[in-house]
């Protein structure tokens, strides 16, 4: 967010840009949505500044104004509609009363897309609720029977009017019809609604005398907005030559040349998507390892086949993917090479990154790398466009790449005693100042994790014994961990079991930037606090927790339906990402689903829910249907059943009370 | 004028990339060059307007802008003390060494945002910091209780250990003191160190004025075993996203008043449903009963008598083992007299220690903890800067909800009319049941776990279900507009009106 910015200085740049604004700017209203959306925080700020521009400026520019609140709204959501909804009566009206005929038609126009959730957004919900707009189309409805009413009696050509009612007007703009904003240069793309504006909302009555208003037109489909993803700023062309023929014939060469050219075209059309870069660097670091023939036939097998795997995934291939080999999620034991004594070996460094290409793809490294990676969050790949990766001898390129790992092997070969602390390579949290030489020149603590006999801590719980000062101990909170995590600074032991904790962790970051990609679609809320029981027996490990390999989405359903096995309450399904069974209620009691966060399977769920052909019910009518010896689940069930669903809920909640009470 | 903003926004962008280009990486270069470097960049609409382009991305025609971030160097356990009002914002990032905020670790290279913040950045080792934006008061201090704050941590580490080999629950620690003596912060010190060596422990707040993972008017519980937010203090309670910062899990009961003195009535049985649940955490989890609790005040229960009884009840309800006081003599030696040499119900002797006030404590004014509470309120429903969260508004009847409004505490002209054995206990009902008025425009109201008929002492000591906020009274129709932060139909549960936090016009 702009640095140092408060809300009026915010607003007062937003109402000097919404004052250029005279003509219906497709740039304009972009970029002004797009401010609007980087300073989501100013919101309140800048929908006043909206509002007050929509009302005073003159008639022939309040529609490109109107558009800009429309692409606001449209584009970024709440807050916007929460602080413009508010008086979203007042600013429509106003502005209604003063534009001319044609205008008007744009404002019904956009008045109606309101009405219905945002095209191709996963939120059901409309763009304003129903009670926002009701009292505006009530509005538009009496002024409109009332200006009929007053051309009948003025006007001898009733008639005539009666005649070309309900005869579509030729309209000037037809493309414009359900997508009133113009389309944007960036940001969440909604595609043009196809849907057709029946009646459903507009009583008999006033319908009758509303002639220059025909809505039984089926309106021709939109064309499809025009999107603008092309980037004068185009990633892949930064890359060096790579599109060199490989020299070699093995197929592999040419499976990862395809997958990193897929990588790329995915990754050019979306640049803001760090799993796919991440992805595009591990393939390149992959290649870049291939070429320089530094594997051994082990380690070239299994990069075949997880090059084989990706493969099938991204091509579609359906053979390949059930028997390439699982993904290796624990780390794989590393044995240094022992024939070697390091310290005479110049070329040491690419070797320990040697174990780790097998499973370079796989989720636990691209964690490293993610790790790595945000350290500069907005560099992108060119920055590896500065080292050729098809030397082998270049130690640099393989550091660089491949340093989140190389930093742990380093970190593991110290603690093992084959290097000396005086490594070349800063490690994590020793880096660029140089400790207090009372506690950290000597290399044990490093190693061990285990404080010597000199940290012994002996500070009891009185007033004089916490005043000396005791910096040595320091260390244990410092020195001791040594193995940091550069996202978020946690600290963990350099034994095995801290290397492992790590990793989770690790892991644990990169899930929750992926989630936090996705998340963006959807709207996230808060959820209820927990009751007293579920607080008692709630324990929370998000990160530790050996979620054995939940990073797969077989593993995933696994899990999931282990869990429903469990409890017949607890039942659930993944949302089905299908929008339109994701539309729709149970088949039983016409109710509809649930979304919520399950930490267990990480992922978006329906709780009492279950999927029985292509239709989902919840997983307790169900059972009550079936129970009541309905043989076929579609056959409707009484009301009671839906009662009882609720009142077992109640039950169980009622039930956690007094078990705290007792 | 179009012009001047899209500056603003490409100032920005081009910082962004120049916090990513790999010189930024290298802690070696001079800060003359990074003080001095300009950068080119192109105003979008310079060249041609036509070119669908994100703005900083077209980098051709040059326009110079000069970024001029602040480094401060800091020696060895200094701290660097900053505020920031609301409103403004000010980055700060960790270029070499090691710095920590309020305990909680900053790594390197990462950019923390801070808004409305006072707070300080200490370093036991010595460090480099990078700052862009205007600090409303910042300074460099030397003298900090820095050493004492990490030895109550060892101190506690072995009482830990200790009780840990004798089979008893870890040291239950209670930190007293005035009004901004620090112990919210010296809370956040020892619990910071305590989860960064593995441990797990109960944070209790008993202090209505800020809330603690929810609003201010609440008192809870949670347990921490990962890093806390540095940007928000504590961290944030679950969405049903993800979050960067992995969320923690409060258990909330509510007070509805500033002052607890004001009506011990609720703020003692409160307190004792409060210290019940958590002893039942203690009892049924390994690592949280190891480590222990920490248990934060308000600095209104240390001036005094009544609070004195208070404290006495909150030692003996939470069977605390330690008290800690903080910055006051006076205080001290009260407690002295009335807890040394006492035991605890488990025959442990309780302890009370005296740590030094941090020099860096400011006064909060009324007006930033007024601003303070009412982002506090703001983040509960609309989420931060880093997470937007989406509530919900729906217009519900009047008949919907079940609302029981605080009683008055009875003042003292009343008191005095009334037949002198008349106590405060006897006369006046915890809660009226009330039909929603105008009155209630703007305010927030509290959900709890209680069924809407259940008896005033039930809903008294109920846990928080959640908060929702009152944005239109239409007593005409009878209808009220709420703002819920879960979408669907409100929970059919009691609804509790209190004095505290006071209502917040302009949340949406």
């Amino acid at each position: 967010m702009s640095v140092g910015l408060p809300s009026d200085e915010v607003a007062e740049d937003y109402k000097n840009s919404l004052e250029d604004l005279t003509i219906n700017s497709r740039y304009e209203i972009s970029n002004l949505t797009v401010i609007a959306k980087e300073n989501t925080e100013h919101a309140m700020a800048i929908s006043r500044v909206l509002e007050n521009h929509i009302k005073s400026t003159p008639p022939d520019r309040k529609l490109p104004a109107l558009y800009v609140l429309d692409s606001v709204v449209k584009n970024v959501g709440t807050p916007y509609t929460l602080f413009l909804g508010r008086n979203l009566y007042t600013i429509f009206m106003n502005a209604y009363s003063l534009v001319n005929n044609q205008v008007r038609r744009k404002l019904d126009e956009m008045l109606k897309t309101w009405k219905e959730p945002v095209p191709g957004s996963l939120d059901p919900r409309p763009v304003f609720p129903a009670e926002t707009i009701r009292p505006i189309e009530n509005a538009l409805i009496k002024a409109r029977t009332a200006a009929v009413q007053a051309q009948q009696q003025q006007q001898s050509r009733a008639q005539q009017e009666m005649i070309n009612r309900g005869r579509p007007m030729a309209t000037p703009n037809p493309q414009w019809r359900s997508t009133p904003t113009p389309p944007q240069a960036r940001g969440p793309y909604y595609p043009p609604p196809q849907q057709t504006y029946g009646l459903q909302n507009v009583p008999n009555g006033n319908y009758q005398a509303r002639p220059q208003y025909p809505q039984t037109t089926n309106y021709p489909p939109p064309q499809p907005t025009p999107t603008n993803h092309q980037q004068p700023f185009s990633q892949p062309q930064a890359y060096p030559p790579y599109q060199q023929p490989p020299n070699h014939s093995d197929p592999i060469h040419q499976d990862v040349e395809k997958l990193i050219n897929a990588a790329r075209a995915e990754f050019s059309s979306n640049v803001n998507d760090d799993s796919l870069r991440i992805r595009l660097q591990a393939l390149l670091a992959l290649q870049g390892a291939l070429k320089s023939q530094t594997l051994t036939p082990q380690e070239f097998q299994a990069a075949r086949n997880e090059v084989a795997r990706l493969f099938a995934e991204v091509y579609g291939a359906s053979g390949p993917a059930a028997s390439a080999p699982p993904r290796t999620l624990v780390p794989s034991p590393y044995v240094p090479p022992p024939q070697i004594p390091p310290q005479q070996r110049p070329a040491q460094i690419p070797t320990p990154q040697k174990p780790d290409i097998q499973s370079l793809l796989s989720s636990r490294n691209l964690a490293d790398i993610i790790a790595k990676a945000q350290q500069a969050p907005a560099t992108p790949p060119i920055s590896q466009a500065t080292y050729p990766p098809a030397q082998p001898a270049s130690q640099n390129s393989t550091t660089s790449s491949l340093s989140a790992n190389l930093g742990d092997m380093l970190a593991s070969l110290k603690a093992k005693g084959i290097l000396s602390g005086a490594s070349t390579t800063p490690l994590n949290g020793s880096h660029g100042y140089s400790p207090p030489p009372s506690t950290t020149k000597t290399p044990p603590i490093m190693s061990g994790g285990f404080p010597r006999p000199a940290l012994i801590n002996d500070i009891e719980v009185t007033s004089i014994s916490l005043k000396r000062p005791r910096i040595h101990l320091v260390s244990n909170l410092y020195e001791a961990r040594p193995n940091q995590c550069s996202t978020c600074g946690r600290r963990f032991l350099a034994t095995a079991e801290g290397k492992e904790k790590k990793a989770r962790h690790l892991d644990w970051h990169f899930r929750t930037n992926q989630r936090l990609a996705d998340s963006a679609k959807r709207g996230q809320n808060r959820s209820w606090y927990v009751d007293e029981l579920e607080w008692i027996q709630s324990r929370d490990n998000p990160e530790d927790a050996p979620l054995a390999d939940a990073s797969s989405d077989a593993a995933r359903a696994a899990l999931a339906a282990s869990l429903a096995a469990a409890d017949p309450k607890k039942k659930h399904i993944p949302v089905p990402s299908d929008p339109v069974l994701a539309n729709q209620p149970c088949p039983i009691c016409q109710e509809k689903f649930d979304m919520v966060w399950n930490d267990e399977v990480q992922d978006f769920v329906w709780m009492d829910a279950m999927k029985i052909g292509s239709r989902v019910y919840h997983a307790s009518c169900h059972s009550e249907v079936k129970k009541e010896g309905g043989t076929t689940p579609l056959r409707m069930s009484t009301p009671d059943s839906v009662l009882g669903k609720r009142k077992a809920v109640g039950d169980y909640n009622a039930g956690n009370a007094k078990a705290i009470k007792a | 004028m179009q012009k001047s903003f899209d500056l603003k926004v490409l100032v920005k962008r081009v910082k962004d990339l120049r916090l990513a280009s790999p010189q930024a990486q290298a802690p070696e270069t001079s800060e003359k060059n990074r003080a001095a470097k300009t950068v080119k960049v192109t105003l979008p609409g310079h060249a041609d307007t036509s070119k669908m382009s994100l703005p900083g991305l077209d980098l051709s025609a040059p326009v110079e802008t000069v970024v001029s971030p602040t480094v401060y160097e800091l020696k060895e356990q200094t701290e660097w003390r900053f505020e920031v009002t609301f409103g403004n914002t000010v980055e700060v990032r960790l270029l070499s060494g090691t710095a920590e905020l309020f305990g909680t670790e900053l790594p390197i290279q990462q950019t923390y945002t801070f808004t409305g913040t006072k707070a300080a950045i200490y370093t036991w080792h010595g460090c480099r910091i990078e700052v862009v934006g205007d600090c409303q008061v910042d300074y460099i201090a030397e003298e900090t209780p820095m050493m004492i704050y990490a030895n109550l941590h060892f101190a506690l580490e072995n009482l830990r250990d200790t009780a840990y080999s004798e089979g008893r629950d870890g040291p239950r620690v209670l930190i007293v003191g005035p009004e901004n003596a620090g112990k919210t912060t010296l809370v956040k010190i020892i619990t910071a160190y305590a989860t960064k060596v593995g441990r797990q422990p109960v944070v209790v707040n008993l202090d209505t004025k800020e809330g603690l993972l929810s609003i201010p008017g609440t008192l809870s519980a949670t347990t921490f075993t990962s890093v806390m937010d540095v940007e928000k203090g504590w961290g944030s309670s679950p969405t049903n996203g993800p979050s960067q910062v992995p969320v923690k899990l409060p258990l909330v009961y509510y007070m509805g008043l500033s002052n607890p003195e004001e009506k011990a009535l609720i703020y003692k049985p409160v307190v004792t449903r409060l210290a019940l649940s958590v002893m039942n955490r203690l009892q049924d989890d390994g690592e949280a009963k190891e480590t222990g609790v920490i248990i934060d005040t308000p600095g209104i229960i240390s001036q005094g008598k009544g609070g004195y009884e208070m404290i006495q009840h909150i030692v003996s309800e939470f069977s605390v083992s330690a008290v800690v006081v903080l910055g006051s003599e006076r205080l001290y030696s009260d407690m002295l007299r009335r807890f040394n040499g006492q035991t605890t119900g488990a025959g442990e002797i309780i302890a009370v220690v005296k740590v030094d006030k941090s020099g860096g404590c400011v006064d909060r004014d009324e007006a930033y903890l007024q601003q303070f509470r009412q982002s506090q309120i703001r983040e509960y429903f609309f989420g931060d800067a880093n997470t937007t969260l989406s509530p919900h508004t729906q217009q519900i009847d009047f008949n919907q909800l079940t609302i029981y409004k605080l009683a008055e505490p009875i003042d003292d002209l009343l008191k005095s009319l009334m037949p002198g054995d008349v106590t405060e206990e006897s006369t006046s009902a915890i809660f009226d049941k009330v039909r929603p008025s105008a009155q209630m425009q703007n305010v927030i109201l509290t959900i709890v776990n209680a069924h809407p008929e259940d008896t005033q002492e039930n809903i008294r000591d109920a846990s928080v279900m959640g908060f929702i906020y009152i944005a239109d009274v239409d007593e005409k129709k009878n209808k009220l507009k709420v703002l819920a932060p879960v979408g669907g139909r409100l929970p059919n549960k009691a609804i509790i009106w209190g004095s505290w936090p006071e209502g917040i016009s302009d949340l949406m």
